[in-house]
């Protein structure tokens, strides 16, 4: 190598300022472009451009230009091996062309561009080669070893920015990802209390550990949870396209089984490396009950409502994208009311030179005395999850809140809070010995007293009605608040919703007042209606 | 369609036969009658709804049937419901007379044969 003159050494350590803070602000673009500037103002050069591998390793991509532009703006790709460039990224070394006319070039564009005399190195970090730098001079120029040995220096520094500004962009893009992936709002499941914990692992970029919860249908809710193999953007996108098609199976309304195995199918489709664990769970809030199936995942804990905890047994099915034809069986367990199922990824119990067992032995015991649910996740992850952790860790708790002695509740007037009235209005009904024909008969009486709040909420400020249920020795009283006025009934249409309230009401009493209305509805159960 | 309910369809020459699937309340009602508006061509001389698998129906369900049949009656078309005996919507419609207004049987098939 020859020896920098001052002056080289000046540019060079002007190129060093940039590169550092580079790692601070600039996007991958933008840095690219400030080291091309610069590069080609100290070798006095009129192109330069960097291509960089893609991810399978074999196309170069224009990512910036100088000179050139038209390289970036067509989206050139040029194959590794083949042309000036893809030959520098195959020999991992500084390439020279004298005479453009003369050599293999494959991007017309530097010819186009009237470019005569090429110079390239690649971009190499830790042994693995990035891409390719190059420079060129639009008048015939013999690029000495001097010139080489000092774009490769220049090279070499700007491959280790590259290399960070690459990663922390990816790890921007996947943690952007995930958390609009992670669902936020939760809320709206009646009668069912959800808790999540998410944990990145210590010093990987962004695991692969992923969760869901959405409802599916009347009193069912589908929870999920799976870890994707795999970090970062990749194992992101794998995360995005299953939790959009285990949703959109579940809405079709297949059973739990069917839609695990049509996700396992469309796995398939995204290549030989997308795998992932899934325990994929279906609470039915009415009936009390889990349908569960479980792909090459840990067992969820069950906590009974008096605290005893305890593994599900899982049919134990394969890791999802290992095989397209693998079959999957669910199993039903009884969810009573105050119980609580907990899913986990690996992360959660698994201790580097420990058995798992261990592991699940201790999340079974931390978990045995357990309260409210937020702080029964705090506890879990506090003492499960290792500060120094190798592994992502996500967590899903659900618990089936207890049927109150005395329903009260406030609803947005909105039709859609409707049938959630309804789910609400039904259980509590259960609990309280309503035959199936009265919880039927109260529930519509209810819905119109329910409909009739949510039309007339005509008023400014009447967004929301309130609902209160109490049952005295056998009779159902349910008080239906609204803060707007009732129009007078029109046409037949309104009369048929007070009609259908007589008719299935012991005694119906509609209040109109200054401040909205009010509607009593009583109903003795166990007697026929008269 | 709503998440509540859902229509099946079966057309035939000039009838068109529905199955209402699920709950049909306040927030579904409208579309249900639009899905069912869309069955009757011109040459539908009978529109069948079965309710069998309809398991709520509030008088926002009622009063889409009700209309649908007087609809039909202007165009010279007819309305025909299948509900279960004693099913909670025998009694619904029994409260308000939907089923001395529009012909309601108890089977798809005496529907399509027009008996009761």
């Amino acid at each position: 190598m020859r020896v920098l003159k001052s002056s080289d050494r000046d540019q060079l350590e002007s190129l060093q300022r940039i590169t550092d803070a580079a790692l601070a602000s600039l996007s991958v673009e933008q840095l690219l472009l400030e080291l091309l500037l610069r590069i080609s103002d100290i070798l006095s050069t009129d192109t330069a451009a960097i291509l960089l591998l893609d991810e399978t390793g074999r196309l170069l991509h224009a990512r910036a230009a100088k000179g050139i532009e038209e390289e970036v703006e067509q989206g050139v790709k040029i194959p590794v091996g083949r042309g000036f460039a893809g030959r520098i990224a195959a020999e991992r070394r500084a390439v020279t062309i004298e005479d453009v006319d003369h050599a293999d070039i494959l991007n017309p564009i530097l010819r186009e561009k009237g470019i005569r005399s090429l110079l390239g190195v690649p971009l190499i970090v830790e042994q693995r080669v990035l891409g390719v730098l190059h420079v060129g001079s639009l008048s015939p120029r013999t690029f000495t070893g001097e010139d080489a040995a000092l774009l490769q220096l220049a090279a070499d520094r700007a491959a280790i920015a590259i290399e960070h500004a690459t990663l922390s962009e990816q790890r921007q893009l996947a943690e952007a990802l995930q958390r609009r992936l992670l669902p936020t709002d939760l809320s709206g499941m009646t009668g069912l209390e959800l808790a999540t914990r998410y944990l990145p692992a210590s010093h990987e970029s962004l695991g692969g550990d992923w969760y869901d919860a959405f409802a599916i249908d009347g009193g069912r809710v589908a929870v999920a949870i799976g870890d994707v193999v795999g970090h970062g953007v990749l194992a992101a996108a794998v995360m995005a396209q299953l939790r959009t098609a285990l949703r959109a199976y579940a809405i079709e309304g297949h059973p739990p089984a069917r839609v695990v195995e049509l996700v396992n199918g469309m796995m398939a489709g995204l290549g030989p490396r997308a795998m992932t664990t899934l325990a994929y769970a279906v609470i039915d809030a009415d009936e009390c009950s889990v349908e569960l199936v479980a792909a090459g995942h840990p067992p969820p804990l069950l906590i009974s409502p008096d605290g005893e905890a305890r593994y599900v047994e899982t049919r134990g099915g394969i890791p999802l994208g290992v095989s397209e034809i693998a079959r999957y069986e669910s199993e039903t367990f009884a969810f009573e009311p105050g119980s609580t199922m907990v899913l986990y990824t690996d992360g959660l119990v698994e201790t580097r030179g420990a058995p798992i067992d261990d592991g699940l032995e201790r999340l079974r015991a931390l978990a045995t005395r357990n309260g409210d649910l937020e702080t029964l996740c705090m506890k879990l992850v506090a003492q499960m999850a290792p500060r120094e952790r190798a592994d992502d860790v996500a967590m899903l708790a659900a618990r089936l809140l207890p049927v109150p002695e005395r329903l009260a509740g406030r609803w947005p007037a909105d039709r859609r809070a409707l049938a959630s009235v309804r789910r609400a209005l039904r259980r509590w009904l259960a609990t309280r010995g309503a035959s199936d024909d009265e919880i039927y008969d109260i529930v519509v009486a209810c819905q119109e007293a329910c409909a009739n709040a949510v039309e007339h909420a005509y008023r400014p400020g009447a967004h929301a009605f309130d609902l209160c249920a109490t049952c005295d020795d056998g009779r159902v009283r349910l008080t239906v608040r609204d803060s707007g006025r009732w129009r007078p009934p029109r046409g037949t249409h309104r009369g048929r919703g007070v009609m259908m309230m007589r008719g299935l009401m012991d005694s119906v009493d509609i209040d109109h007042g200054e401040d909205g209305t009010t509607v009593v509805l009583e109903r003795v159960l166990g007697a026929s209606v008269a | 369609m709503s998440l509540l309910a859902r229509v099946v369809e079966t057309r035939d020459e000039n009838v068109s036969i529905a199955a209402v699937e699920g709950e049909i309340d306040a927030s579904n009602a409208s579309e249900i009658a639009e899905r069912l508006r869309t069955l009757l061509t011109n040459r539908s001389s009978l529109l069948v709804v079965d309710l069998t698998a309809t398991t709520y129906i509030d008088s926002a369900g009622i009063n889409l049937l009700f209309e649908l049949a007087s609809e039909l009656e202007h165009r010279q078309q007819q309305l025909r419901l299948v509900v279960a005996p004693g099913s909670p919507i025998a009694r619904m419609a029994a409260i308000v007379g939907l089923d001395a207004a529009v012909p309601t049987h108890s089977t798809r098939a005496s529907a399509l044969a027009g008996q009761s």
